[in-house]
């Protein structure tokens, strides 16, 4: 199947005013300003099939938002090509909006002060929606997302999580192709998070909705994606399925031993290159050990230690697909 | 009839907002109406004694304050979003007009209307025409209620195109507050009298840089023909109602330019 997402060697560097410390050295900065750069994206590719979830992870700064906001048609990229659904986002900004729904956890598009209604029906008009597919979508989402309760309180007075449910209705109504969830489950709580999730693989399921969904909850990815991209100071570090990042670094395991004086230590090893056997030898002819545990890596563990920088990832040797 | 609709769903957003707050609401709006007319009632006390100023007497004087207030009134109700961009870009809002199928300009115009403004500056604008209007010696017929009509549409296509420039200046610096300050709300204060009393530097600035004068000293000349406008080009009353056309399609180019900007640095 065609690609629906093709992204190739996007580029956006940010130039930031560096700021002095002193008197002098803010004053001479006022004529002549030093510039910093900073490389929000570095030369990221992917491409992504229509259907797919992809979630889509890294550290805070990785750039991450960036890269929602050059596909979502916000920012042009500074080098590389962009393709979405045959159109380019930051050229046919117009055209190419009325395919794809956007969600920031962090910013809502919301009327604080009046019920959720009033902004669906504000989005109604503005994305020419007929009133039938209006209806039918906003009656399945109210019942997918159980919102019959708070439909007609301002928004002001939601909890945060009703809140977020109103911000991802107003975002599909259009029926959009192609969705960006960018940290849709923060400062959510399990239930609420549960829910967000359940919907969104739902849409996938019968809507075959193409979704990118940007967070730092493991269990989103576990529990929602096919795939994983990471990325990291602007690099793409890892792209593939799920299990495959588990399956591979599932050799590294983390042995929590409980000393004999009563104190614990965690030790990593890499049993690819250390063998099981030979990690406990060494381990018992050094320390007065009275038990182990072996911990199974989990994959928010194998992500920390990505980003920590204890697991050092292969570039990805070939492009996917 | 698309536009329409979201013209009028964008309005009753906006006044329902109000209404969640309705003592407050109408406390606010008259404080608009009691802030404004104070400056009136100065100018009202002030002509008791003097009698005219540069041959202005009272009527004409609230005549020529009436349209300040009447094209403010519509300009807040569809430039409120422009008056207050800077703090839109500094909250990202403005990320959202950007992934909706629409005009940007077209969004920010409809999106919000500053009710109170709008209703405070309204009233006291309509008050002042009506004190006004059948005292200063203007035939209403046919041609000077077209005139008047245009010199309002002029008048707020005018002060929106200000608006315009003024956001578009956001994708350069930061904060424009001060600009705008300095530029729009003081030379407004200047627009209140005859320009013809100021020296001719500030009268410059009035007719060429912020052309407030466009607004409501040259279309009040045209319907009222005072000696003192033989210090200006007269062409000036003919062109009033078209210069606010000018100066916002000006803008408009103006912001095509720099939202570009936007795109390549973000916020």
């Amino acid at each position: 199947m065609e690609n629906i997402i093709e992204i190739q060697g996007v580029k956006k560097y940010y130039k930031i005013a560096k700021r002095e410390k002193g008197m002098l050295e803010t004053l001479a900065n006022l004529f002549n300003r030093k510039y910093e750069t900073k490389k929000a994206v570095d030369d990221i590719s992917f491409s992504i099939k229509p259907g797919e979830i992809v979630g889509f992870i890294g550290p805070n700064g990785a750039g991450k938002s960036t890269t929602v906001k050059i596909l979502s048609g916000i920012l042009y990229p500074d080098s590389g090509t962009v393709q979405i659904d045959g159109f380019i986002p930051y050229k046919q900004r117009k055209q190419y909006v009325k395919h794809i729904g956007v969600v920031f956890g962090q910013k809502s598009q919301l009327n604080w002060d009046l019920p959720l209604i009033e902004s669906f029906e504000l989005m109604k008009f503005i994305y020419r929606i007929p009133q039938k597919e209006y209806e039918e979508n906003l009656k399945l989402f109210i019942d997918l997302l159980d919102m019959e309760d708070f439909i007609n309180q301002p928004v002001r007075q939601l909890s945060l999580g009703q809140r977020m449910r109103g911000d991802i209705v107003a975002s599909l109504l259009h029926s959009p192709q192609i969705v960006f969830l960018d940290e849709p489950t923060i400062g959510l709580d399990v239930v609420a998070k549960e829910r967000i999730r359940e919907f969104v693989r739902y849409m996938n399921k019968t809507k075959h909705t193409t979704i990118i969904f940007t967070t730092h909850d493991m269990q989103d990815i576990e529990k929602v994606c096919d795939r994983l991209i990471m990325i990291d100071k602007g690099k793409k570090v890892y792209d593939g399925s799920i299990h495959e990042i588990k399956s591979k670094y599932a050799n590294f395991k983390t042995l929590e031993l409980l000393l004999e004086d009563g104190s614990k230590e965690l030790k990593t090893f890499d049993i690819s290159v250390t063998p099981m056997s030979a990690v406990m030898e060494q381990l018992f002819s050094e320390k007065n050990i009275k038990d182990i545990t072996i911990c199974e890596s989990e994959i928010d563990d194998i992500i920390r230690d990505i980003y920590e920088g204890r697991i050092v990832l292969d570039r990805p040797e070939t492009e996917r697909n | 009839m698309n536009e329409l609709r979201i013209a009028l769903q964008s309005l009753k957003m906006s006044v329902k907002t109000r209404m969640q707050y309705r003592a407050d609401s109408l406390v606010a709006a008259l404080a608009v109406f009691i802030r404004e007319s104070a400056n009136i009632i100065v100018i009202y006390l002030a002509l008791l004694k003097f009698d005219s100023i540069n041959g202005w007497n009272v009527n004409e004087m609230l005549f020529l304050f009436s349209l300040l207030f009447l094209t403010y009134a519509l300009v807040v109700s569809l430039f409120a979003d422009l008056r207050d961009f800077s703090r839109m870009i500094r909250e990202g809002r403005f990320d959202w007009l950007l992934v909706r199928p629409r005009g940007l300009l077209f969004q920010l115009i409809l999106n919000n209307a500053d009710i109170i403004a709008s209703v405070g500056h309204g009233t006291l604008g309509i008050l002042l025409f009506l004190i006004s209007a059948g005292k200063v010696g203007i035939r209403w017929d046919f041609a000077t209620i077209l005139y008047y009509v245009g010199a309002i549409v002029g008048g707020v296509l005018l002060q929106g195109g200000m608006f315009i420039f003024f956001s578009s200046l956001s994708f350069y610096f930061v904060e424009t507050n001060s600009l705008r300050e300095i530029f729009y709300w003081n030379m407004r204060k200047f627009a209140g009298y005859p320009i013809s009393i100021y020296h001719k530097l500030i009268q410059g600035l009035i007719i060429y840089v912020v052309p407030f004068a466009f607004v409501n000293y040259f279309p009040a000349q045209y319907l009222l023909r005072k000696p003192d406008m033989a210090g200006f080009n007269e062409a000036y009353i003919y062109i009033a109602p078209f210069v606010g056309g000018i100066v916002y399609l000006a803008a408009y180019l103006f912001w095509r330019i720099s939202v570009k900007r936007y795109y390549s640095t973000g916020n």
